[in-house]
């Protein structure tokens, strides 16, 4: 029983580190841009598709495959910005409704390029630790812990450190405020864009091994980042992570110990149980403007 | 002059709120726009830094048109505006909402001396530099609004309402402020509705209502004027 939980542990933790590279690109997104980013667990799925057509097909090596993942879908990040959040930004809903129509582009690319099946990713690794008698982790598994930590480490440092952290902190929360400080808020989008979307791009990619990618792979994970953010609180950076511990721990226990649909079902209830104590989430101190 | 509005007009959704504004601001010294509420002070300002687009007009800024640039190209050519509520980043520590009026400068030895100076200007804020600026009282948040102005080495300040639900003694301390900054050559347009403290501290007035200048002269004209003193006064 001491072994299933601690198991279980180390899973919640494995869960947690993706969900939080997923969650916290969604909320910077959101924090800057004021957009909801729909088409951001396409993005996801991207990454997982670097690694199909570079590691799987061509034989890339994995890690060099991982970095081309975060530039690549980067940059899809930028083009989403160039080509329709920018031209729609005193519009929130219009760039909502675009990120869908950009969701279904990536989707159908994916079909189209590489079938609807599940692709099989050869891990790079089978390696594994056994931390104790029955408890084990997979280093694919702690590439991912530890590309979390690593990455989230140097977010927080670029934000709390650097002129352009604390101008894109400064854009969420008073753009025109930010504008009088000769802030441009098209410069500042374009990073976040790029981080955001780079943060998903690299979990998809250090995922991919692990979960078999398909073309709809998305779905879930953006649900689970929907409720991540609302747990934690909307445009809360530290909330999206620790909502996204919290989440992870919650599903990955009830998972082991009932089921998956059950899991799902007290994650939405975790949602409602915040929503109803602190209808700002855990972090949020107050309605966004 | 150093800046020039002709015949400003600005529309909020085809409703007029300047109708035909102008105002010149020479290089020296403190220019007052006073009036009541909703008479359009705060969207003159905006208008100049851009943050609000202009009908038709001109903005001129020490020999070039500014009326058509975004706000963020404004404050390059040297204009800093603390606008109304002051508007200070919440979650940004004081030290931070300083750097990033310094935002567009590049000369970091530059940029350092001049975050001692305000240190030196406010003092309380040194003590309080790492705290959250949510957590300062509204005096202090005033001084990080205008602290933060200060450090894009402007050419021009443009302050809205600064003594707004301040107490008298804090309202003091600002002005001596102010007069510093004037006096160390960085001329300041003031708008006010304590008119009052405006005339008192400015040499110049503008007395603004439902969108157009009603009336203009030296400061201390204005203040012996009878329908100033009737209408803003309390006399
Ligand atoms: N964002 C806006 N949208 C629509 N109308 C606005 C907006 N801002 C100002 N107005 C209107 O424009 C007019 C001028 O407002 P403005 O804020 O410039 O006045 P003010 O002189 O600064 O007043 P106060 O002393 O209350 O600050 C008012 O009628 C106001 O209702
Ligand atoms: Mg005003």
């Amino acid at each position: 029983m001491t072994e299933l939980i601690l198991q279980t542990v180390v899973n919640a933790v494995y869960a947690a580190s993706y969900m939080s590279l997923i969650a916290v690109g969604l909320v910077l997104i959101f924090g800057v841009m004021g957009v909801i980013n729909f088409a951001h667990g396409e993005l996801y799925m991207a990454g997982a598709y670097t690694v199909v057509a570079l590691y799987s097909q061509v034989g890339v090596p994995f890690f060099v495959t991982v970095v081309a993942g975060l530039i690549f879908v980067g940059l899809l990040g930028l083009l989403m910005e160039q080509s329709f959040f920018k031209p729609l930004r005193d519009n929130p809903l219009g760039g909502l409704i675009a990120s869908i129509g950009f969701l279904l582009i990536l989707q159908t690319s994916a079909v189209l390029g590489f079938g609807v099946r599940m692709a099989h990713i050869r891990p790079p690794t089978q390696a594994k630790f056994e931390l104790i008698e029955g408890v084990v982790l997979t280093h694919q598994r702690l590439f991912v812990i530890i590309a979390a930590i690593v990455l989230l480490s140097l977010l927080h440092l670029f934000l709390r450190k650097t002129k352009f952290g604390w101008a894109m902190r400064a854009c969420a929360q008073d753009r025109e405020a930010a504008a009088l400080q000769g802030i441009s808020l098209s410069q500042i989008s374009r990073i976040a864009m790029f981080i955001g979307a780079g943060l998903a791009g690299v979990a998809g990619a250090l995922t991919a091994p692990l979960v078999s990618p398909t073309p709809y792979m998305g779905h879930s994970v953006i649900v689970t980042a929907f409720i991540i953010i609302i747990v934690g609180g909307i445009g809360q950076l530290e909330g999206a992570v620790v909502a996204a511990v919290l989440y992870a721990f919650v599903h990955t226990f009830v998972t082991t110990f009932y089921d998956g649909v059950v899991a799902d079902i007290t994650g939405l209830l975790l949602m409602l149980l915040v929503l109803v104590i602190k209808p700002t989430g855990l972090f949020g101190t107050k309605e966004r403007a | 002059m150093l800046l020039e509005l002709r015949d400003i007009h600005v529309h909020y959704n085809k409703v007029a709120a300047l109708k035909g504004v102008s105002i010149q601001v020479p290089s020296d010294g403190i220019v007052t726009m006073i009036g009541a509420n909703g008479a359009g002070k705060s969207t003159t300002l905006r208008a100049i830094s851009g943050l609000t687009p202009v009908t038709s007009g001109e903005i001129w800024f020490d020999g070039e048109r500014i009326d058509t640039l975004p706000a963020d190209k404004v404050v390059a050519r040297g204009i800093a505006h603390v606008p109304e509520g002051r508007r200070i980043f919440p979650d940004l520590t004081v030290e931070e909402n300083l750097r990033t009026g310094a935002f567009l400068r590049t000369q970091r030895a530059e940029v350092e001396g001049d975050l001692e100076d305000v240190f030196g200007r406010f003092p309380r804020l040194k003590e309080r530099r790492r705290q959250w600026a949510k957590t300062m009282s509204g005096g202090e948040q005033q001084m990080v609004a205008i602290g933060r102005a200060l450090m894009s080495k402007p050419r021009l300040l443009l302050l809205d309402e600064p003594s707004m639900g301040l107490a008298p003694v804090i309202i003091q301390e600002i002005v001596r402020i102010i007069e510093a900054i004037v006096k160390q050559g960085v001329p300041v347009v003031l708008v006010e509705q304590n008119a009052e403290l405006a005339l008192n501290v400015a040499s110049y007035a503008y007395v603004l209502e439902t969108g157009t200048v009603s009336l203009a002269g030296a400061a201390d004209d204005l203040h012996e004027n009878e329908h100033v003193k009737r209408a803003y006064l309390g006399v």
